[in-house]
């Protein structure tokens, strides 16, 4: 019983509290900024990139309700969105993330909005 | 009495005649309806979100979301569905699109195996970065899709981009599978899908099939299927009920329910894949996340025996083999294997002999001819409630009628089940197809199939409580 009790409780906690990761993460990089859906506008706000703090790997963005602060880990994606020029989005990276830039980030909790999940990059000039 | 009171106006008299001569048709045929019906939003919604996704292309490269997800083939592709095919038929793309020849299908593996390609991880390195998965079917998600920890969608409960809902997931099916180049631009390759349309989508797909879990045990009246639920039961020897809780897609572990969960069963550890075999490349496939943790999403198991190939990589053809993996090696190897180990008072995973899971299966295959049958029963009590003038709206539902109960006796009949219910599924078969071309006996021959369904229904269950 005890036996039961140590295993189960292992696999409930794999099965059940094991962060729910989106696989198809990667479908997202096509999505063009502010179109995501069910994320763009709740889980994803849109600003202005402030300053891009390569050391700390912070970025400053100027959203509508002021500046916010937020880290970049290594799993947080970045995504050129050039579907305003009809070419193909890519994959960016901490260079990319240039002052007076917009960018739309879906935070890995909504609700603290600390850590960026993905960040899109408008590209608009080739 | 007329349908219409204003019909008989007397200072009409065209109007009064044809009134009464379409009373004088429509009575005797049940078709008069003393008042439509209030409209219904949900039945609206659900309606457009069908013809969305058999129709729309999303401005792709002509593929709908009907075009893996066939209905006609119980909302996935194999084999032998796909070799009924035409060649121009949009699944076919990579075939005859050149801007698609490479790196977005491999046809060799769609066709033999019923494999799809898809870029999970990565876009970054097409020729290398991809995953061949078979096509789950979209049946009973409403049982299925939601869990404790969010939504899981697809074979590794990651399917969608966004907010990781059902409702994105045609988002992702979009930019991945519609296509019209690889560099998948958005108002050029393709369109993205209205938040109205993934509205409707998304309660398309909730509709489909069963919207709640059986209570297992059932009245089973067979004698091995009988034995088979047993063994499903049994958390010390088929050990099933532990992760497909009354045989659906949610899981019971140390007497919690957890809902919809991943685990890690081995399947990518089964020797000689019939992928892998040809020679063809097949990356290893890592479930969920990128970089994955080896683990897939738990599929129901009352759609099963007509929803094959089964596993994510369409491993095994039949449900006699998928059951006898969890008794192989791969599986008791696994992380999930090792865990039932773990709680078995003798240290044993699972260990079944072949009529033990000729038992299984059997008890597979008659939930599933159950539910074929559920189905037709609904589908044809609906078709009788439709007035004469819904003769093509009843037609659909006689069809679709036709097809669970061709899928109910094929199930019986490839496990050599049942042949009396078979004989009266059968009947109703002969029912339904003499109803679709009668406009005058419709409803008494629908009646009879009804009839025929509950008689094929008696012979595999005795009086639920």
């Amino acid at each position: 019983m005890r036996r039961f009790s140590s295993g189960a409780a292992f696999l409930i906690a794999w099965a059940a509290a094991a962060p729910l990761a989106h696989g198809q993460k990667a479908t997202e990089r096509y999505v063009p900024l502010g179109q995501s859906p069910g994320a763009s506008g709740k889980l994803a706000s849109i600003g202005e990139i402030a300053e891009a703090d390569a050391r700390e790997r912070t970025l400053t963005i100027t959203e509508p309700a002021g500046r916010r602060t937020l880290k970049i880990t290594e799993k947080t994606k970045i995504y050129l969105d050039r579907s305003k020029l009809k070419q193909t989005n890519l994959t960016g990276s901490f260079a990319d993330l240039q002052k007076g830039r917009r960018v739309e980030v879906k935070y890995e909790d909504a609700a603290l909005k600390q850590v960026a999940d993905w960040i899109k990059v408008e590209i608009t000039q080739p | 009495m007329p349908c219409n009171p204003n019909s008989t106006k007397p200072d009409r008299p065209t109007q009064w005649r044809t009134a009464t001569a379409f009373v004088a048709i429509a009575w005797p045929l049940g078709a008069c309806q003393a008042q439509a019906p209030p409209p219904d939003p949900q039945a609206a919604l659900i309606a457009k979100g069908r013809r969305i996704f058999f129709n729309e292309t999303f401005a792709g490269n002509g593929r709908t979301c009907g075009t893996c997800h066939p209905e006609q083939n119980n909302f996935t592709i194999d084999p032998a569905f796909i070799a009924t095919l035409p060649k121009g038929d949009p699944l076919f793309v990579a075939e005859f699109n050149p801007a698609l020849k490479q790196n977005f299908e491999n046809p060799r593996l769609m066709r033999e195996f019923g494999l799809i390609l898809e870029n999970l991880d990565s876009f970054d390195d097409l020729a290398n970065t991809f995953t061949m998965r078979g096509v789950p079917h979209v049946i009973a998600l409403q049982t299925s899709v939601d869990s404790p920890q969010g939504p899981r969608t697809g074979w590794s409960g990651d399917g969608a981009p966004a907010d990781g809902s059902l409702r994105a997931f045609a988002t992702g099916a979009v930019i991945q599978h519609f296509t019209k180049t690889l560099k998948r631009v958005a108002g050029a390759d393709f369109r993205l899908p209205t938040d109205a349309e993934l509205d409707a989508l998304e309660a398309f797909q909730r509709s489909l099939g069963r919207q709640r879990d059986l209570e297992l045990p059932l009245p089973l009246r067979g004698t091995v299927a009988k034995r088979g639920q047993e063994i499903f039961l049994d958390d010390t020897l088929g050990k099933c009920n532990i992760c497909h809780r009354n045989a659906g897609a949610n899981a019971t572990l140390g007497g919690q329910d957890v809902g919809n969960a991943n685990f890690n069963t081995g399947v990518e550890d089964l020797p000689d894949q019939p992928a892998d075999l040809t020679g063809e490349k097949v990356p290893p496939d890592d479930g969920l996340g990128a970089p994955g943790d080896g683990t897939f999403n738990t599929p129901p198991l009352v759609e099963a025996a007509d929803t094959g190939p089964f596993f994510h990589n369409n491993a095994v053809s039949t449900v006699e083999t998928a059951v006898g993996f969890y008794d192989g090696e791969a599986f008791n190897n696994s992380p999930a294997g090792r865990f039932l180990a773990s709680i078995d008072p003798n240290g044993a995973g699972i260990e079944l002999d072949g009529t033990q899971i000729a038992a299984l299966a059997a008890f597979l295959r008659v939930i599933n001819a159950l539910e074929n049958i559920r189905q037709s029963i609904e589908l044809l009590t609906q078709g009788q409630a439709l007035g004469l003038r819904e003769h093509a709206r009843g037609r659909e539902l006689l069809r679709r009628a036709a097809s669970e109960t061709r899928d109910g006796m094929a199930v019986l009949v490839g496990g050599g089940l049942h042949p009396e219910a078979v004989a009266q599924l059968n009947e109703s078969s002969r029912l339904i197809k003499r109803a679709a071309k009668t406009l005058f006996s419709r409803r008494r021959l629908t009646r009879e199939a009804i009839g025929a369904q509950q008689r094929a229904r008696a012979q595999l269950i005795g009086e639920q409580s």
